[in-house]
């Protein structure tokens, strides 16, 4: 935090690029920052929320992408400087309204980051942010490293202002959560005027209202714009060239990729063959540029995260040239040298780089590979994600199986995206049966619900978060409310957007600056929807448990339960216990007839471990969160809580 | 600026551990103090998702003279230091090499397999001879234990980077911890990550 | 010969999705993995444990009857047809309150309040109905409290699981249950005490069965089904099945509901039409309603009673003695009526398995070797 508001004397801190583009950001003089969390994104708006005060800003976490753009854009058309964060799914929410700005034109710098996911580290897709700025025409630049991802960010808001258009700056995991070191510019001292001109003529680009239409008109005037970019983007310094002038191997790459290429071209030493040209500026790509290094090279390696967009859009500059520059040879993803899935690595690179050149890899000692394989496959056991100590999804998931037993009827649940998804691995209760974006779980369920007339006769349950409701499982409920689908909606409402680190959302009472607002209440929203609305406590099982069962036998509608308790790792929570636990072994029965460790066995809370050796299951102190959840479920009432 | 002489340049440390054990906190506060010796850092970091209860992994490349990969190739880690034991052997698996110096915390963090009974946790003799057997050197420290006897369990990443210091392969002192930490913690809180700091340090000093 | 112990996995398949299920209870509140819901028997987590105390207790697992019927003295005459009789008798409760609130007799009533304030027993376990019909066991320590809970059911109660919970509980001290012959079968299952790994047999809190006979239970769904389709689950006020009439009748708020038994039997519970037991041949006494021809409203404030158990002949002789009942000649005919009626039913359970297996030599649960058995089977052949 204090690297963000260091006033540019020249030093240089270890950021991490989410940091880094923040402060890029801050040094532009941006004024409004909007977004919705995700990972590997938040630290961004996260970041810039906590300097708000100091550097007279606005930030907000929007209820979703599309609207955090809007929030953006009415910035922007009112002459500030904006940024909006979303990671690479937030893009196609917002997408809808980019296509519109994109048409209107912005008039403030404004810059869309977005944080893509190449291996999906942390989300349920790879989904690719990149193919917006070809299909939608706006301009892309990619950071290379941390120094850029800041200058970069910078340097965007005034490309925006020059072209009149929004500008894509694309991040991925590997740069956002990583770490380097960045020299810092200045940061500025201009406070700005906020003003929105919009009586002038229709057609007037500054005082005009600002539209999309009309269409055809509007439409060549973007692409005006990209011709421009096109242009600028032939002398940008963050194109960049390193390797002999005519290399044996072009390879053109982009992002943290450009950090693998050149990791991999030095641990092979093919420094004098191989040369990377670092692609700063990918839509539009610069045509000239292209050519130029094209002509100097027969064999060209294209190396980006995750589809072959840099590829295909080289190998259309490389036809259109092919007699100034020669026939050329690719290799890249559409040959298969390069995975198109998955995230990239110097390992990777170098393998791809060995193939090419018919060089051999470097030569691993393989009796020591063997060994740690073996060591570890034998002594390292696989850690699957579970819910963590104390988490109410837990709890929650617990009732939803045992009504869903009870019930006997097959219900299923449909879910999405948060901390709850993780029902589907090991160590939840298998209850999820789909699992797509935010606020699916009650759409799919929505349609699920008229299935009845062709033969399919179980209960319909969805799962959705308090963030996510929000976000977008309200049109969902809507349409089931009003469609008449007789399903139950579970909101598990831990007080937070807690996979993404407790975030504010509209259902709490505070914002992204901490400033106290209003908050928006679920219950109240449902059953003015006309929702049947119950709130229950998951950690209290028997009246959890029954409630679902009565909800579910309920034929009438929609019924929307929510499970109201605080995610054990929230700021209020999180240290603190409310019980100390620990298993009374006298009581404790383990594997006999009876319990057969159904706490260790079935449960599967991390803080409670099976002791081999007493064969009595213990509870690890340093583990427990203190929730008491398990003392309700012990047969034997062994497992015994006190109010700590 | 101090002109630290790298054994190899880039000199590339990885903390491992399991979500919730201080691995990010701890790559940071390393990292903090080898900046402040003027060397260029980059660290690249998996965590997300494997915040709940998967494994963590920071890698740390050190350089004099400039930024690297945020992910370290296979086979080139030359420093492993282990939050939790299981989690060094499977970081071996892919990073280590005959060279690899390990330094490891004692305690487990069973994984919910082990939970289950699904799975086998092995006892700590078993880990000691894979780790003895895949690296040059060795340390396991008891730094769990010595954190909840400094009153909270969450210390460990601290007495295991305490550790790493007092092992000497990287000069470090409490006076650079004492820097990086007093930039963001004060008082009675920074005096327990220096005790923590310290405990660890003694347990390897030569 | 004992059987094989299995786990609930075998349970499940040979019990459970076999439609043997009773709804007993006898497998639910010994752990968490079995708990009854509605009137089924409900598995809401896999155990893996290979001999487990549900599967030895369970009613429908593979039994040897010669064995059961070794657990009563050589004093009672072993009848093929209603097992193990010492006395046959014709009684009521004396106290006429307590028969108004009963569904007949109320000798049941009157026996477990005597069995509680004598102290022959600590707690008694009968069955309680709830909402929408649905019925669970409940213990109760006062004698009114049995009182409050007279009357008969048609639709199964988990009262073994009660009996289960109770045992469990070191409070409950010596425990008499009310049972219908499949919860007596179980409660004389564990009083086998079969050789198990671990676990506790509750059976040594057991202290006084009483018997209920029984022709079938209706399922919950089906019947409440029927109900709602007919007359509405609100307005139904009471129901029974009076002897020899061959009806159900439902009280309604003003008058009564007649559904001919056809339409009834279409509402059994699966599980009941594999069962040979009408009397509850394992009880220490059982009691029915009485068959005395003639005026109905005069029948059916009698019980018939079949004693069989040297506690079960003691109780009765208490109740005697304190003139808690009143007695009566059994009319002549009448134990044989029984008998016929109760062989009636395990004929067709036999034939029922043997055609649920495909093959005469395989009951399923039961042994076609058996002695009784055998015999029952070859009148039917003749």
């Amino acid at each position: 935090m204090t690297a963000l508001l260091n006033a540019g004397d020249g030093s240089r801190p270890l950021l991490m690029g989410n940091e880094a583009i923040a402060r890029g950001a801050l040094e532009a003089g941006m004024n409004l920052a909007a977004g919705y969390p995700g990972t590997p994104s938040s630290e961004i708006l996260e970041n810039l929320a906590k300097v708000a005060e100091a550097r007279n800003l606005y930030v907000e976490w929007s209820t979703n992408e599309k609207v955090a753009m809007e929030v953006a854009a009415a910035a922007s058309f009112a002459g500030l400087r904006s940024l909006c964060v979303m990671k690479q799914n937030g893009v196609n929410v917002a997408s809808d309204f980019l296509l519109h700005l994109a048409g209107s034109g912005t008039r403030g710098g404004m810059v869309l980051v977005t944080c893509d996911d190449p291996g999906a580290l942390s989300s349920v897709n790879e989904g690719e942010s990149r193919h917006f700025a070809r299909m939608i025409e706006l301009p892309l630049l990619e950071p290379g490293d941390f120094q850029e991802a800041k200058d970069m960010t910078a340097w965007a808001f005034a490309l925006s202002e020059e072209l009149g258009t929004l500008v894509m700056l694309r991040s991925v995991t590997r740069m956002s959560h990583a770490s380097g070191i960045v020299r810092l510019g200045k940061l500025p001292d201009r406070l700005p005027r906020a003003e929105f001109k919009s009586d002038g003529p229709m057609l007037d680009p500054d005082d005009g209202p600002v539209l999309s239409m009309p269409v055809a008109h509007k439409h060549g005037l973007q692409q005006g714009r990209i011709k421009k970019a096109r242009e600028i983007f032939e002398a940008s310094p963050f194109n960049t060239y390193e390797g002999p002038d005519r290399p044996e191997l072009l390879v053109i790459t982009s992002s943290a990729c450009s950090l693998y290429s050149r990791e991999a071209v030095h641990a092979l030493g093919l420094g004098d063959r191989v040369g990377i040209l670092k692609m700063g500026t990918t839509w539009p790509l610069p045509p000239n540029l292209l050519k130029t290094h094209l002509s100097r090279a027969d064999r060209i390696l294209v190396v980006e995260e995750v589809l072959p967009f840099l590829e295909d859009n080289v190998k259309v500059i490389a036809a259109e040239a092919a007699g100034e520059v020669g026939i050329k040879t690719f290799f890249g993803k559409s040959d298969g040298t390069i995975p198109a899935m998955g995230e990239l690595s110097p390992d990777l690179v170098m393998e791809a780089l060995c193939r090419i050149l018919d060089v051999p890899l470097p030569a691993a000692d393989l009796q020591y590979g063997k060994m740690a394989r073996e060591a570890a496959s034998l002594k390292a056991p696989q850690r699957g994600l579970a819910f963590c100590p104390g988490c109410p999804h837990r709890a929650s998931y617990w009732n939803i199986r045992t009504a869903l037993k009870l019930d006997d009827r097959e219900g299923f649940v449909c879910g999405d995206i948060g901390c709850y998804t993780l029902d589907v691995f090991p160590g939840g209760a298998g209850t999820l049966k789909t699992l797509h974006s935010m606020g699916s779980g009650t759409g799919v369920a929505s349609g699920f619900g008229k299935l009845g007339p062709f033969g399919l006769d179980r209960p319909i349950l969805a799962v959705c978060g308090d963030s996510t409701f929000f976000h977008a499982a309200m049109p969902a409920l809507v349409n089931a409310i009003h469609h008449r689908s007789n399903i139950t909606v579970i909101v598990l409402d831990n007080s937070g957007t807690a996979m993404t680190g407790f975030q504010s959302h509209p259902g709490l009472c505070v914002n992204a600056m901490g400033q106290e607002m209003p908050d928006v209440d679920i219950a109240k929203i449902c059953a003015a929807m006309g929702a049947k609305v119950e709130i229950r406590d998951p950690f209290d099982l028997a009246e959890t448990q029954s409630t679902i069962n009565r909800l579910m036998e309920d034929a009438e509608g929609v019924k929307v339960l929510i499970l109201k308790q605080k995610c054990a790792l929230s700021p209020e929570k999180r240290g603190i216990r409310q019980y100390n636990v620990h298993v009374d072994e006298a009581l404790c029965i383990g594997e006999d007839c009876g319990c057969n460790r159904l706490c260790t066995r079935i449960f599967r809370c991390p803080a409670l471990v099976w002791d081999k050796e007493k064969r009595r299951a213990r509870v690890d102190e340093v583990l427990c969160a203190g929730c008491g959840v398990c003392a309700q479920i012990c047969p034997q009432s062994a497992i015994r809580k006190e109010v700590a | 600026m101090g002109t630290l002489q790298l054994p190899r340049d880039p000199y590339n440390i990885i903390i491992t551990g399991v979500g919730g054990q201080g691995n990010v906190m701890a790559s940071r506060v390393l990292s903090g103090m080898l900046v402040n010796k003027g060397l260029t850092i980059t660290i690249g970091e998996t965590f997300g998702a494997s915040q709940r209860g998967g494994s963590v992994m920071s890698h740390i490349r050190v350089s004099a003279t400039g930024t690297w990969s945020p992910q370290i190739p296979k086979g080139k880690a030359d420093v492993i230091v282990a939050l939790e034991p299981a989690e060094a052997l499977r970081v071996l698996a892919a990073y280590g090499h005959p060279g690899v110096i390990v330094l490891a915390n004692t305690r487990p963090v069973y994984p919910v397999g082990v939970i289950t009974g699904e799975l086998s946790y092995p006892a700590l003799e078993e880990i000691r001879a894979s780790l003895e057997q895949l690296s040059s050197r060795l340390w396991l420290i008891e730094a769990t234990d010595a954190a909840i006897r400094l009153g909270s369990p969450i210390l460990a990443n601290i007495v295991m980077i305490g550790a790493l210091a007092g092992s000497g392969i990287l000069p470090l002192t409490p006076e650079d911890f004492r820097a990086v930490m007093a930039e963001t913690l004060s008082g009675e809180k920074l005096e327990v990550n220096r005790k923590a700091f310290a405990a660890g340090m003694d347990m390897t000093k030569p | 010969m004992a059987r094989e112990i299995r786990g609930q996995k075998e349970l499940r398949e040979q019990v459970q999705d076999a439609g043997l299920c009773t709804g007993c209870g006898a497998c639910v509140h010994l752990c968490p993995y079995q708990t009854f819901y509605h009137d089924r028997t409900i598995v809401l987590n896999p155990c893996d444990i290979q001999a487990g105390r549900c599967y030895a207790f369970c009613p429908r697992t593979p039994v040897d009857l010669e064995e059961t019927r070794g657990l009563f003295s050589r004093e009672a005459e072993l009848t093929p047809e209603i097992g193990p009789v010492r006395a046959f008798r014709i009684v009521r409760a004396a106290d006429a309150r307590l028969r108004e609130q009963a569904q007949h007799g109320g000798t049941v009533s009157a026996l477990l309040s005597l069995a509680l304030s004598e102290g022959l027993i600590d707690t008694a376990i009968v069955a309680e109905g709830r909402e929408r019909f649905l019925h669970s066991g409940t213990a109760v320590r006062e004698p009114g409290e049995v009182w409050k809970r007279g009357g008969s059911r048609f639709i199964v109660s988990p009262t073994v699981a009660e009996f289960n919970r109770a045992a469990a509980d070191g409070g409950a001290g010596k425990i008499g249950v009310v049972a219908t012959p499949c919860q007596v079968f179980a409660l004389a299952r564990m009083r086998l005490k079969p050789k198990l790994d671990s676990g506790r047999n509750p059976i040594d809190r057991l202290g006084l069965v009483i018997g209920l006979f029984c022709g079938f239970a209706l399922s919950w769904s089906k019947l409440t089904a029927l109900l709602e389709r007919s007359v509405g689950l609100d307005a139904i006020r009471g129901m029974d099945i009076p002897p020899g009439e061959g009806v159900l009748e439902v009280y309604l708020e003003g008058g009564k509901r007649t559904f001919p038994m056809e339409e009834i039997r279409d509402c059994m519970r699966e599980a009941c039409q594999y069962c040979i037991d009408t009397t509850a041949e394992y009880a220490d006494i059982s009691v029915g309603s009485a068959r005395l021809g003639g005026d109905w409203e005069e029948t059916r404030t009698w019980n018939q009673v079949v004693v069989r158990s040297e506690a079960g002949a003691a109780l009765l002789d208490l109740a005697k003695e304190r003139g808690i009942l009143e007695f009566r000649d059994v009319p002549a005919g009448n134990l044989d009526m029984l008998k016929a009626a109760a062989a009636e039913k395990k004929r067709a359970a036999l034939k029922n398995l043997a055609e649920k297996s495909g093959r005469a030599e395989d009951l399923i649960y039961l042994d076609a070797r058996d002695r009784v058995l055998a015999a029952l089977m070859s009148e039917e052949g003749k």
